[in-house]
């Protein structure tokens, strides 16, 4: 027993030993630190150690643990929270309520940034509030239709003309659809993330909440028809597959997993609907080898408008390193930044110059990503869809999932979850506006000032 | 207190400190933060200013459709105790014996317990899905040999479960009736139990039964059956109380876990329990007031069904 314990003490020590060579390097004293919290995309790496190149006297690490909102806002009220952090759509005003984001807007003012003039409207809403800016998008996308070559060569189809509209793609998806003697899809014409049905709700003229953000208007006739689509790509058309048959062809995870796994990985569908950020995972030759993409416009519906979205880079106002933080979103609205966002992939830039600058539509190191156009126009013709401010977004989100998931899983009519969704969320509204005064203050003037332009018109 | 036991204190204190300070910090003070803001509006948001509500949080929990839901699916999660209890007990009978490699046996039972709880919970999901699991490979084959024309269950996919709870309302349905998400979870958490730690109270408990009340009832001509029904039983009694007690208790507080790492409460809620429930109001939602309001009503839950389990437990105990 003794010779054993003995040993195992030994090797503890030498796990030790090992462990201390391995761990990171403590950032140089003589250097500002900043942490940034932010998801462990592989991207991330090169855009921290192009920003620290450029920013000798500070140290940008990445804290990739802390980055749901729910950890950031805990994590900063208590005060040890990260230098900066990202956001997706409708968590500004959670951020501002919880006191922990500033308006930024003049000290952007005063290093040549201003987000109206310079950045893609479609993700603009991520940052701004009432005209005053509180971060910086970090990146912008909008979904086009990713088409595997391969497939439509073994199929005889030529690529799609654009501008289309969604009947044209469930013919060639029910075209491309394989199915086996049992019935059972070889191959699917189409991947949609079931998260992007805000875009299906916009395309066929819907919102999730009024432009006031005053109302949940989910179960407006736009919106239904929207989601009635989404739902009978599956059910109807079976060009898409259903949960069930999802999970079936659900590749192994890591980053980026899910659709874009099972679209690149599984060679399950011939098209899927995705945004250029997708190309962070499929470029990888050694998951994905001989997968050839090109990639068409979406279809339109209502108008050919799309959905806009991307992430938010904001300055937590707790933070004792303010000014560098700030250093790091003026890095992000530069031109350095945004090319190596383009070069990555990683979404587009930001910044919308930077995306008509020579070298974005072809370029030299990825020759055969031919189609990076697509994604520029795309993003021109996109809008953001703008959440309430009168709700938490989170507690919103529940309440359109839990929904969501019964329509995807067919047990629930489209129209009555539909309903049954605004009326929670409008519900939700209600409640939160009794909890806090000064947000239901704000809620009457809008909504006065909205009934007094309808009634003067 | 005498000269020799405020010394023994004033020697006592050093060691004690750290534990009891950890203690008063870490736990009694948040216990006690989280009482009193159970009784306010207390929020993350600073647009919310602090007021005391009284009864308020308690009033609208109970009108509140989510937490009937989310407390039906915790005690659905219950169902699973009394067979996990059962297994734990059989196995510890069959690993009691003096059987070759014993050791070895009790180790691989008690795998589950020592290893990482997310690993293994990464691992259900995938012997649960529905098209390529190994679970509904096996269903579709014993359906397939037997002519059954069964369909295997969509597992963490589905809402169905074996008591046809509604998805949105406390009731029965028979559109609902099947195996789904919630009964995914409640099997995997019965195979971590059976061979868990009961497994080891069962199996001390049954070291500890005097060998010799067995030979007696032997030699007085009862067969193994009657032994343990009348002999063994009686004297594990303390130890299935204790069981009983703690499996509620753990019950009750649990399904956190599995609702994040596996379904993130879903399909529609039906894998949320309680504990995932406070989590999502105090730290999605912000509402610290509310979220307490939950904690304290589970805890009165939790307080009552445990001195429901001592007044009767105990009494057949004593019997």
């Amino acid at each position: 027993m003794r010779t054993f314990f003995g040993l195992a003490l030994l090797a503890l020590l030498a796990l030790g030993g090992v462990a201390a060579r391995l761990r990171p390097r403590p950032a140089d004293p003589r250097t500002v630190p900043l942490v940034w919290a932010s998801d462990d995309n592989p991207a991330r790496r090169d855009q921290i150690d192009l920003y620290n190149r450029r920013h000798p006297g500070q140290t940008l690490s990445l804290d990739p643990n802390n980055t749901g909102l729910e950890k950031v806002v805990v994590q900063s009220i208590a005060g040890v929270g990260p230098d900066c952090f990202d956001a997706g759509e409708g968590s500004l005003s959670v951020l501002i309520a919880a006191g922990i984001v500033e308006d930024i807007t003049d000290d952007l003012a005063r290093r040549g940034i201003v987000i109206e003039r310079d950045t893609w409207p479609a993700v603009q809403s991520i940052v701004l509030r009432d005209g005053r800016a509180y971060g910086v998008p970090t990146n912008a996308a909008a979904d086009a239709i990713f088409i595997n070559k391969a497939m439509f060569r073994e199929a005889g189809e030529p690529f799609p003309k654009t501008p289309w509209n969604w009947n044209e793609l469930v013919s060639l998806a029910k075209r491309l659809t394989v199915r086996g003697p049992d019935g059972k899809a070889k191959r699917f014409g189409l991947l949609v993330d079931w998260n992007s049905w805000p875009g299906f709700v916009i395309q066929w003229g819907g919102e999730v909440f009024t432009p006031d953000g005053t109302r949940c208007v989910v179960d407006s006739p736009e919106a239904i028809a929207g989601v009635q689509f989404l739902h009978d790509l599956i059910y109807v058309h079976r060009v898409m597959p259903s949960p069930v048959e999802e999970a079936a062809i659900a590749a192994s995870g890591g980053w980026g997993s899910g659709v874009i796994t099972q679209f690149g990985g599984g060679r399950k569908a011939a098209m899927a609907f995705g945004g250029r950020w997708w190309l962070c995972t499929l470029r990888d030759r050694t998951q994905f080898p001989g997968l050839e993409l090109t990639a068409v416009e979406a279809p339109t519906h209502a108008g050919r408008v799309f959905h806009g979205y991307g992430k938010g880079t904001f300055v937590n106002a707790r933070s004792p390193r303010k000014e560098a933080a700030l250093d790091l979103l003026a890095y992000m609205m530069g031109t350095e930044y945004g090319q190596l966002i383009n070069d990555q992939a990683d979404g587009l830039a930001p910044t919308r110059a930077v995306c008509y600058a020579p070298g974005y539509d072809r370029n030299p190191k990825f020759p055969e990503e031919d189609y990076n156009a697509v994604w520029r126009a795309t993003l021109e013709r996109s809008v953001p869809n703008k959440m309430s401010p009168y709700v938490n977004s989170q507690a919103a989100n529940r309440i359109l999932t839990r929904q969501m998931d019964l329509v995807k899983n067919d047990q629930k009519p489209v129209a009555q979850a539909l309903r049954d969704a605004a009326r929670e969320v409008n519900a939700e509204i209600a409640a939160t506006l009794e909890r806090n005064p000064a947000l239901k203050a704000k809620w009457l003037a809008v909504r006065r000032a909205a009934d007094a332009k309808a009634g003067a018109r | 207190m005498s000269r020799r036991g405020r010394r023994g204190l004033a020697d006592a204190l050093p060691f004690l400190l750290p534990n009891l300070l950890g203690f008063l910090l870490f736990t009694a003070g948040p216990v006690l933060f989280s009482l009193g803001a159970a009784f306010t509006n207390a929020n993350l948001m600073r647009s919310v200013p602090l007021q005391f509500t009284g009864l308020e949080n308690f009033r609208m929990l109970f009108s509140d459709r989510e937490f009937h839901l989310y407390f039906l699916n915790t005690l659905y999660f219950l169902i699973g105790m009394p067979v996990a209890i059962a297994g734990s007990l059989a196995l510890a009978v069959l690993l009691s014996r003096e059987i070759r490699g014993v050791v070895v046996y009790r180790t691989l039972f008690y795998l589950p317990s020592f290893t990482s709880g997310v690993a293994l919970m990464i691992l259900w999901k995938q012997l649960y899905n529905p098209d390529f699991g190994p679970i509904n490979a096996a269903i579709h084959w014993v359906s397939a040999t037997l002519r059954l024309g069964m369909d295997a269950p969509d597992w963490l996919l589905s809402t169905r479960n074996l008591l046809g709870i509604e998805v949105e309302k406390v009731a029965l349905s028979a559109r609902q009736y099947g195996l789904g998400a919630r009964d995914a979870i409640v099997i995997m958490g019965v195979w971590t139990a059976v061979g868990g730690n009961n497994l080891l109270l069962y199996l001390a408990a049954l070291m500890n039964v005097p060998t010799e009340l067995q030979e007696a009832a032997a030699l007085d001509g009862a067969k193994p059956g009657q032994v343990f029904r009348h002999v063994t039983w009686p004297q594990l009694a303390p130890t299935t109380f204790f069981i009983v007690v703690m499996s509620t208790i753990g019950g009750l507080q649990g399904g956190f876990e599995q609702a994040r790492v596996m379904t993130a409460g879903g399909p529609s809620g039906t894998t949320t329990t309680l504990s995932y429930y406070i989590y999502t109001k105090a730290f999605e939602e912000f509402r610290i007031g509310y979220a307490s309001a939950v904690a304290w009503v589970l805890f009165a839950v939790i307080f009552a069904l445990t001195l429901v389990n001592w007044k009767f437990g105990n009494r057949e105990v004593a019997e």
